[in-house]
């Protein structure tokens, strides 16, 4: 059956709009087909109509000197009403609303108008109704401005704007630009994966509807905390929504409704994600042990996947209550959907993919973990951090501004004590540590102790100890220390020592006192331990240590060659101080009582 | 060609004041064309020639290499695009007018009294090419823009693309869009036009 080529085909063929195999094959039916042959000349004669227009258009020396002389005059005023497409609906607000306003206004500036209509209108047409005389006085009114003429302001009450709002920007030239920050804040709480962004920026508005366009492409950013407010002006400037075009990810927009034409600052405020500080301390103890020399630090890292350059950096120490996660709220794919996403339909299908991507981000991090420590090392200058007691919460600002790239981490200096007194002290407990002596140290937040300015973020603590006169460090132990309140004591634990050893020793044990039911069942006796601690100090210091002793039992009673004290009910605790390199030993006999003796101690 | 482009903005930039009219020799006849053909009359292509190059005065800085043509056509047609949607709000308020926002039938009586050494002929080609005009005016301004860069500019599809800023297929769809709807609107010329 033979078939013939559509219009379509034809018109693509003959303009070349189809792709090569295609014209291929048309061409060669053509060739074979009179009907298609005839069909193609008449499209061809009537496209043939289009060479009308093909005059050559040359442009005369007066309209390129004009040209290149407005080109140099002043733009600014000119852009603006340009740009702006809301003549034609002021003037209709204009004859609706301000009826009487614009005839007084005619009255009073048609003598000038005229005048300008020589100078500035090339062909006035005549106005033959009300309506058509608004238009005119607009669009003289654009002349004049367009001219450069002295006119550089217009009172902005005689164009209303739009009370309706519109729909969606009706082009991409239509959306105000957003500029670069003038500065920024980032609040960043240590708690939880989330920090307060709060950006200052410069828009440019035209009186009327303004769209405003902020995107957030590859930035762990939470759409619905999104806010704008205006810093100035605020009576004349409303932020009427703002909307999450369907099928464009990352992506939101602004409808401002604006009574001022110009620059206005903005305050542009978000949760993101990504930013995260975290404190960590060095102390170094004095010779003798009996003072140290502490430093804290804050290390802020940004995988938020935004550069901030000169951010005022603030960090927040203290628990906050999160509803939801925000990495979670800035991966969710639709940001436009319901307000609180069911989290756990995301956690097992659509996130799934980003958050692998987030596993990858995490390996990566410990993967540059050391080279970035090193870095920071190498930038480390020492600023102030402010402190200051919220309700909760404690706030801590850095000094300045920091620059603080994506994938980049930052190491500042927190605070910096010297010669607070430490107390070492060498704990033996089995039931806690097993056979080892674990030293610690111990200090108090407070004004005595050179601290008690702020409470002591947690942190990972170093403690270096100098090891000789020409203050050559070793190092001692490190620890996690948690969240210190002011006037608080801290006690680290640094690890077990090998130089000081505590060698507990059970030289007799006895049962006696059985006490037997009616069927010789024994129901109740006594035990008695006899120990010999045995403490060998190494080391060219004095040391004290503290040996605690469990018995398993609330009901027992202790003789011992030194005193003691009851720690709790099963516990009792003995301290000794040693000389430097020496050794020393203590006895003490404990009698526990078992099944229905417990009764006669209670007695 | 490209060179010489590059090195006249690079001169504007660098306050060279004879550049930037260099520039607008360079590329006014094919500007004004393509600002004539989208907007309908040769006086507010006049307007937006000027607008236009004041925009590219303004913007020079922006200029980031490549095709001059493409970026220079780019803003003509933002240009044009502006003031269209300016034309239309005025025009929303002006429906009882019979003139619309170009004022075409005016012209065109103008030019048909103007050349009237054969009055015949001429007329029914002045007919004919309001028609074309009328036609092409009746587009949707991408359409429309498309067509004239095309078919009148002689600008490649990729060059249209690049001065759209959309694909090389948007810009196939786009021109035969236009050249279905023209298909029912133009006049029949016959064989005896060249």
């Amino acid at each position: 059956m033979k078939y013939h080529l559509t219009e379509q085909e034809l018109i693509e063929y003959q303009f070349k709009l189809a792709s090569d195999d295609r014209l291929e094959g048309i061409t060669g039916h053509l060739q074979s087909c009179a009907q298609c042959r005839k069909d193609l000349e008449q499209l061809k004669r009537k496209f043939a109509s289009l060479h009308l227009l093909c005059e050559e258009t040359k442009v005369s020396e007066d309209l390129i000197s004009r040209t290149v002389e407005q080109a140099k005059s002043p733009v600014k005023t000119k852009i603006l009403f340009r740009k702006s497409a809301w003549i034609g609906a002021a003037a209709s607000v204009l004859l609706i609303g301000f009826l009487s306003l614009v005839a007084h206004l005619n009255k009073q500036t048609m003598p000038a108008y005229q005048t300008d209509r020589q100078r500035f209108a090339k062909e006035p047409k005549p106005t033959t109704e009300t309506i058509k005389s608004d238009v005119k006085t607009e669009s003289l009114l654009a002349d004049r401005f367009d001219e450069g003429s002295s006119i550089v302001s217009r009172p902005s009450s005689l164009v209303p704007v739009e009370e309706q709002p519109p729909f969606a920007p009706a082009s991409a030239i239509e959306l105000v630009v957003l500029p670069r920050r003038e500065n920024v804040q980032l609040t960043i709480y240590n708690s939880a994966d989330l920090t307060l962004v709060r950006e200052r920026r410069n828009l440019t508005l035209k009186k009327g509807w303004n769209w405003l366009q902020f995107m957030w492409a590859n930035a762990l950013i939470d759409p619905t905390s999104l806010s704008l407010e205006p810093l100035e002006q605020k009576d004349k400037i409303g932020i009427q929504q703002l909307v999450f075009p369907v099928r464009l990810r990352e992506l939101g927009r602004w409808l401002i409704r604006s009574e001022v034409t110009g620059q206005v600052p903005f305050e542009i405020t978000y949760f993101t994600s990504g930013l995260s500080w975290r404190a960590f301390y060095m102390g170094i103890l004095s010779q003798d042990e009996k003072t140290m020399h502490l430093q804290g630090y804050v290390r802020v890292a940004n995988k938020s996947g935004e550069d901030y350059d000169n951010a005022q950096t603030r960090l927040i120490v203290g628990k906050v209550h999160l509803l939801d996660q925000i990495a979670e709220l800035a991966r969710r794919q639709y940001p436009y959907g319901r307000p609180m996403w069911p989290f756990r339909s995301l956690d097992s299908s659509g996130v799934a993919g980003d958050r692998r991507a987030g596993d990858r981000l995490g390996i990566e991090y410990d993967a540059k973990n050391i080279s970035s420590e090193l870095a920071d090392l190498e930038q480390l200058h020492r600023k102030e951090i402010r402190k200051e007691g919220l309700s909760e919460y404690f706030l801590y600002t850095i000094e300045g501004t920091e620059t603080i790239p994506d994938k980049w981490g930052k190491r500042l200096l927190s605070f910096e004590a010297q010669d607070i007194k430490v107390k070492s002290l060498y704990k033996y407990d089995e039931e806690r540590f097993g056979e080892r002596t674990i030293t610690y140290v111990s200090f108090v937040n407070d004004k005595e102790h050179n601290l008690g300015e702020t409470p002591i973020p947690n942190g990972q603590l170093k403690i270096y100890n100098q090891a000789d006169e020409q203050r050559h460090l070793s190092y001692v132990g490190g620890t996690e220390i948690k969240y210190i309140p002011v006037n608080e004591e801290i006690e680290l634990n640094l690890g077990p020592v090998r130089l000081v050893s505590i060698e507990p020793i059970l030289m007799d044990f006895k049962t006696d006192n059985y006490v037997f039911d009616e069927r010789n069942n024994i129901v109740g006796w006594d035990e008695e331990q006899a120990w010999k601690v045995e403490i060998t100090n190494t080391r060219t210091l004095p040391i004290e240590v503290e040996i605690t002793r469990g018995f398993d039992t609330a009901y027992w009673t202790l003789q011992a060659e030194i005193p003691y004290g009851k720690h709790d009910a099963t516990h009792a605790r003995f301290k000794v101080n040693l000389q430097p390199r020496s050794k020393r030993a203590f006895t003490y006999t404990v009698r526990t009582y078992r099944g229905v003796r417990e009764e006669s101690l209670t007695r | 060609m490209e060179s010489i482009d590059r090195c006249l903005i690079d001169a504007h930039l660098k306050g060279d004041t004879t550049a930037f009219s260099e520039i607008v020799r360079r590329y006014g006849d094919s500007i004004l064309g393509y600002l004539t053909r989208m907007a309908g009359n040769r006086e507010q292509a006049e307007d937006l020639f000027q607008e236009t190059f004041k925009r590219v005065h303004e913007k020079a800085h922006t200029f980031r290499g490549g095709q001059f043509k493409s970026w220079l056509f780019k803003i003509a047609t933002r240009v044009t695009i502006d003031n269209a949607r300016r034309c239309r709000r005025v025009k929303l308020i002006s429906l009882n007018q019979n003139l619309d926002c170009n004022n075409k039938n005016e012209e065109l009586s103008a030019v048909a009294v103007a050349d009237s050494h054969n009055p015949s002929g001429e007329v029914i080609k002045n007919e004919q090419t309001e028609q074309v005009r009328h036609a092409i005016q009746s587009l949707p301004d991408k359409q429309r823009a498309t067509l004239v860069l095309a078919y009148y500019q002689q600008l490649s599809y990729p060059e249209v693309a690049e001065v759209l800023g959309c694909s090389v297929g948007t810009v196939k769809t786009q021109m035969y869009r236009a050249l279905r709807t023209l298909a029912k609107k133009l006049p029949d010329v016959g064989e005896g036009l060249e």
